[in-house]
């Protein structure tokens, strides 16, 4: 597990999504990354339950359930600039089970599945982030394994980053800033995907409903 | 100089030493060939045993006489090719004819410059036996067999001392922990945790590094039955090249004589690796190459480099 930056990368104009990722993968592959199979990220959004607000008189609070097809034994619930926990998968299950507590959102299941890249000690993840059975944007990953401690390794990464996204770089996670000197965890990745989800969501809400 | 006068001076007694040799020769010869000749006709038997008698008599004085008189000339003439340091090639010396056979001056030469190879050859062999580069006493192979193998004193050196010289270079370095352990006897190894950039085991015999392996913070150091896997190498391409600047260096880093400073300045050439992920090349000023970060860390500035940046 080494240190892990998520990015969206914006669909170029006039292109579709699919065009736009295989313009990615193919200047990654120029660059001599080899293509290691496929990956998938999804997450579930679930709400407190209505029952449960009043008696404790706070706002409700998302709680997201995720799953990352490079920890397949795992899974992940966070909340919103909150605590996460780490489980195993039968958490799903156990979640059935609370519904009473915490229920899922409608429609709410987001995905990210595209194909994995290997270039030295660097693991690309290029995929199309889906809602759905809309494409709604694009989602780069990058991990640099050897490296543990986020802050030791950004300008390299960023250096890595610049080489294919060119322009479309982007700045340092937040998690990176969080806690100095500690070391990077599964967590944290996945933290950024949440972001980067809600970012998804929020962007596509306005023009989607422009359209319509 | 006093050596060929004092020979000058006797040449006369060696003269006549030889004319008295030659005087011995003759008489002993005459003996013999009155022996020979045995008894001469007489007229009576008595006759001629007393003749015989006489003449033999005679001919055993002369060879006594000569012989007391070689002693005594032998005395006079001493031992003089003892005396010169040449021994008896001393005596070419005395050859009147030098321009034709300059014989005597090119001894001498020879044997100043035969003199001086063995001086300087002494000197050679006692520097070579203490510079030793053989590192290990197994490598001496069959020639081991042969004559009895003076042990390195670094390779016997109490376990005690090097667990001392180990934390020493602990304390030294604060983001640097060592870990000593010795699994299979004597022979110490070292697990190295730099920061929280790379672990790096290190076999050791005795004072001397034998072997290195740099693997990632996050790798696993220790074999399924928890002991320190010195075999597998790591699964990043960026501490396989660690490894084998590592190796380099155990190889750079050598004075048989101190093997404490030779660990010490491995040491801190590793501890460089602190800044791994973080130094760009200081040739071309990048972060990676080929994916990977400058990997090299000059040995006297410590500077970091890519693999191919370095000259």
């Amino acid at each position: 597990m080494g240190v892990t930056c998520v990015s969206q990368m914006p669909v170029a104009e006039g292109k579709s999504v699919q065009q736009t990722v295989e313009l990615l993968t193919r200047k990654l592959e120029m660059l001599g990354a080899e293509k290691q199979g496929t990956f998938c990220v999804d997450c579930e959004t679930y709400h407190t339950a209505a029952s449960t607000l009043g008696s404790q008189g706070q706002a409700g609070k998302l709680m997201y359930v995720m799953h990352n097809s490079e920890y397949p034994l795992s899974c992940f619930a966070l909340f919103e600039n909150g605590p996460w926990l780490i489980a195993d998968t039968n958490f799903d299950v156990l979640m059935v089970k609370l519904k009473g507590f915490f229920q899922s959102a409608k429609a709410s299941k987001i995905e990210t599945r595209g194909t994995r890249y290997q270039y030295c000690d660097f693991l690309v993840k290029v995929g199309t982030v889906t809602m759905g059975p809309s494409a709604r944007g694009i989602s780069v990953e990058v991990e640099y394994g050897p490296c543990v401690v986020a802050s030791d390794c950004w300008s390299l990464l960023l250096e890595f980053l610049q080489s294919f996204l060119g322009s479309h770089t982007p700045g340092a996670p937040a998690v990176f800033g969080n806690r100095h000197d500690a070391v990077y965890g599964p967590a944290d990745t996945m933290i950024q995907y949440m972001e980067l989800f809600n970012k998804i969501r929020k962007q596509q809400q306005v023009p989607v409903a422009g359209i319509r | 100089m006093a050596d060929v006068l004092s020979v000058g001076v006797n040449l006369e007694a060696f003269a006549q030493a030889i004319s008295a040799i030659q005087a011995l020769r003759s008489s002993v010869s005459r003996v013999f060939d009155c022996l020979k000749d045995g008894m001469r006709n007489k007229e009576t038997l008595e006759g001629r045993e007393k003749a015989f008698i006489a003449h033999f008599q005679d001919n055993l004085h002369s060879v006594n006489r000569d012989l007391n008189e070689l002693e005594r000339l032998s005395n006079l003439v001493g031992k003089p090719s003892e005396n010169h340091p040449l021994h008896n090639s001393g005596l070419l010396s005395l050859d009147p004819v030098q321009d034709k056979t300059p014989l005597y001056s090119q001894l001498l030469q020879a044997y100043k410059w035969s003199n001086k190879l063995q001086y300087h050859a002494g000197l050679a062999s006692g520097l070579l036996n203490q510079q030793s580069l053989k590192r290990s006493a197994n490598q001496m192979g069959v020639s081991a067999k042969r004559r009895p193998k003076a042990q390195p004193t670094t390779l016997v050196l109490p376990p005690q001392y090097v667990d001392d010289v180990i934390s020493r270079i602990d304390r030294m370095f604060p983001e640097m922990s060592i870990h000593l352990s010795r699994p299979n006897g004597t022979s110490a190894m070292l697990l190295v945790t730099l920061g929280k950039v790379l672990k790096v085991i290190v076999v050791m015999r005795s004072l001397f590094i034998d072997r290195t392996i740099v693997r990632g913070y996050s790798e696993n150091v220790y074999t399924e039955d928890g002991k320190l896997d010195i075999w597998s190498k790591s699964n990043y391409q960026v501490f396989q090249k660690v490894t084998d600047h590592a190796t380099t260096a155990l190889l750079h880093y050598q004075l048989p004589q101190m093997p404490d400073v030779v660990v010490r300045s491995f040491m801190t050439w590793l501890r460089s690796y602190i800044k791994l992920f973080q130094a760009p090349c200081q040739r071309c000023g990048k972060f990676l190459q080929d994916g990977l970060p400058p990997t090299w860390r000059d040995f006297r500035t410590l500077e970091a480099f890519h693999d191919t940046c370095r000259q």
